[in-house]
């Protein structure tokens, strides 16, 4: 159910309580304030019964003759009132008991009548009377204390009422609210969780079920922005390699000119010595220029094997090895800046669990860097060794102008670059990303006009495989 | 008259071996060398008109190989070859000790008359000193 749904159907559920909660009250008081009038008219009622059985006395004790009259009187007086009342009290005491009285008093109606038109006053007479008289005070008095006690049940079933409302507000209250908003803020919490991940560059998803409301599909919509962020980053990585491939090409350019001028040189030799040479001299010019040919090949295929995008394959293997397949990959450029290479690397290093091509990715940009940070004559070191904490560590330090620590805060951030148009600012975000991505660490020290020194440290791999140097 | 003596040094053997073979077409007497440090042994026992060095060679480089050559026998003359059409700073200071920058790749053809021309320049510096 969508948030916005449940907290509805909550108001709702809140609402309806509250106003069920006021309509019972209000109908009981309302029942309440009609049952007490109503008992003021019985208790005058009873009153009235009271002052017949004093006329009684008056009529059959002191022969007073008005006295029976005046019982007739009242009778009808009482009738009149139970006609109107009728409805009113068949509800509160029921049927039974009101017709009960209406017989009664009947009866009570009959004998007086009887007695006014005699004038008899005989002892059979008094004892008739007197006891119907006896029979609707009692039944009267009875309907008085049933209207009492509905009365009292009337105000603990209302007691009762808003007990039970006050517990379902409770209820509501202590559990469903706080559970509508756990389950929101654990939503949330998730969320902000992610976004904090993503920002650090870590584009990884929120696992387990989607809840089906809104923040549910804010979670399906982060996820595939981080998925996307993730694809988008392999791509930077590509974007990345290309942009290290030109550099390199100024240094394959030269690298490619030597061969090509000695085909060159071979075919014009070739040429102009033809006749004063013998098949066996013709045959070593061919194959001079077939192993040139070959040589520019090697020098392409290496190009174009590191331009090509491959799928992250993690396999134990050495660093050494890719330090040295790295360096000849700026071998021409080191040669065309002039900057020697000073290359300490210790042998027998444990594997490490690597991507290759990425790590040589890595390595050839920091090479780069060096190499720009330099002016001839300077060199760069490339070290290999064991951290101190048993991870691989790799070395690549320079002489060249250095950074403030102003720049080095920010060098790891996209975009951020200090070449102008000669830098995307990707370089060292994607490596930082990929050493990440490795499980390792990328570190960093410079001093202006000192140098600048990256350290990479990686895992080693769980094979426990050494590298043979 | 004995046959005008030239010095190849490049570490591409192939640049030595063509270039031989055409200045020796030509009527000189050549040596080649691969190892800059080897050839400039070499021009301390034997005296040669013309030094053709690479410029970018490990180890010892051209520039190195003219400084050392001019100090053993400043009448010879050096011819470069350079891979770039654009010269370092370094380089550029010393454009006048240089009879020639030869860029790569270049025409046998060419090379041979560069060589000639820096013979004839010699001569003319032997006959005017």
């Amino acid at each position: 159910m969508t948030i916005k749904r449940t907290l509805i159907l909550h108001g709702i559920i809140i609402i309806g309580l509250l106003a069920a909660t006021g309509l019972f009250a209000l109908h009981d008081v309302g029942n309440l304030v009609t049952m007490t009038r109503f008992m003021e008219i019985q208790e005058k009622m009873n009153v009235s019964f009271l002052e017949m059985r004093l006329l009684e006395k008056n009529y059959f004790l002191f022969k007073d003759d008005q006295a029976i009259h005046d019982i007739t009187n009242s009778i009808r007086m009482v009738d009149d009132t139970l006609d109107n009342l009728s409805q009113e009290m068949v509800k509160t005491v029921g049927q039974a008991k009101y017709q009960d009285l209406r017989y009664a008093l009947d009866a009570y109606r009959d004998k007086a009548k009887a007695i006014a038109a005699s004038k008899a006053r005989d002892e059979d007479s008094e004892t008739v009377l007197r006891e119907s008289g006896r029979r609707v005070l009692e039944f009267s008095a009875s309907l008085t204390e049933n209207t009492r006690t509905k009365i009292g049940e009337l105000i603990s079933g209302s007691k009762r009422g808003l007990l039970v409302s006050f517990l379902l507000f409770l209820v509501l209250a202590v559990f469903s609210t706080p559970i509508i908003f756990s389950r929101i803020l654990s939503s949330l919490d998730k969320i902000s969780r992610l976004a904090l991940d993503v920002s650090q560059g870590r584009f990884r998803k929120i696992e387990g079920t989607v809840p089906n409301n809104e923040l549910g599909a804010v979670i399906a919509a982060m996820n595939t922005m981080s998925e996307q962020l993730r694809l988008r980053e392999d791509e930077l990585v590509q974007s990345k390699k290309l942009n290290s491939l030109g550099f390199l090409t100024a240094g394959v350019a030269h690298e490619l000119n030597n061969p090509l001028n000695n085909i060159s040189m071979i075919c014009q030799t070739y040429e102009a010595m033809y006749d004063s040479i013998d098949t066996k001299e013709r045959l070593e010019f061919v194959s001079q220029i077939a192993s040139e040919a070959e040589r520019i090949q090697a020098i392409v295929m290496s190009l174009l094997d590191f331009a090509k995008p491959k799928p992250t394959i993690f396999t134990p293997g050495g660093v050494n090895a890719v330090v040295r397949r790295s360096l000849k990959l700026v071998r021409n450029t080191l040669d065309l800046s002039n900057i020697d290479v000073m290359l300490d690397l210790s042998a027998g290093l444990p594997f490490v669990n690597m991507d290759v091509n990425q790590i040589s990715q890595v390595l050839v940009n920091l090479f780069n860097n060096a190499i720009q940070a330099m002016s001839a004559g300077q060199t760069l070191a490339v070290r290999t060794r064991v951290s101190s904490d048993g991870m691989v560590e790799i070395e690549v330090q320079d002489t060249g102008h250095g950074m403030t620590p102003e720049t080095l805060n920010s060098i790891f951030d996209p975009f951020f670059s200090t070449k102008g148009t000669d830098g995307t600012g990707l370089g060292l975000s994607v490596s930082y990303g990929i050493i990440k991505n490795h499980g390792g660490y990328i570190n960093v020290q410079s001093e202006v006009d000192k140098g600048t020194t990256f350290d990479i440290l990686l895992p080693t791999a769980e094979s426990g495989e050494v590298e043979n140097e | 008259m004995s046959k005008p003596c030239i010095m190849v040094v490049d570490d591409e053997k192939i640049v030595g071996d063509m270039a031989k073979f055409h200045l020796e077409a030509a009527g000189y007497e050549v040596e080649t060398f691969v190892n800059p440090a080897l050839a400039l042994e070499r021009a301390k026992t034997k005296h040669f008109d013309v030094v053709v060095t690479d410029l970018k060679m490990k180890g010892i480089d051209g520039m190195e190989v003219l400084r050392t050559v001019k100090a053993l026998s400043p009448s010879t003359q050096v011819i470069m070859i350079t891979a770039f059409a654009h010269l370092s700073t370094t380089v550029e200071a010393f454009r006048d000790q240089v009879f020639e920058f030869f860029p790569k790749p270049f025409k046998l053809k060419d090379f041979v008359a560069a060589v000639k021309r820096a013979l004839d320049a010699k001569d003319v510096g032997v006959n005017q000193g």
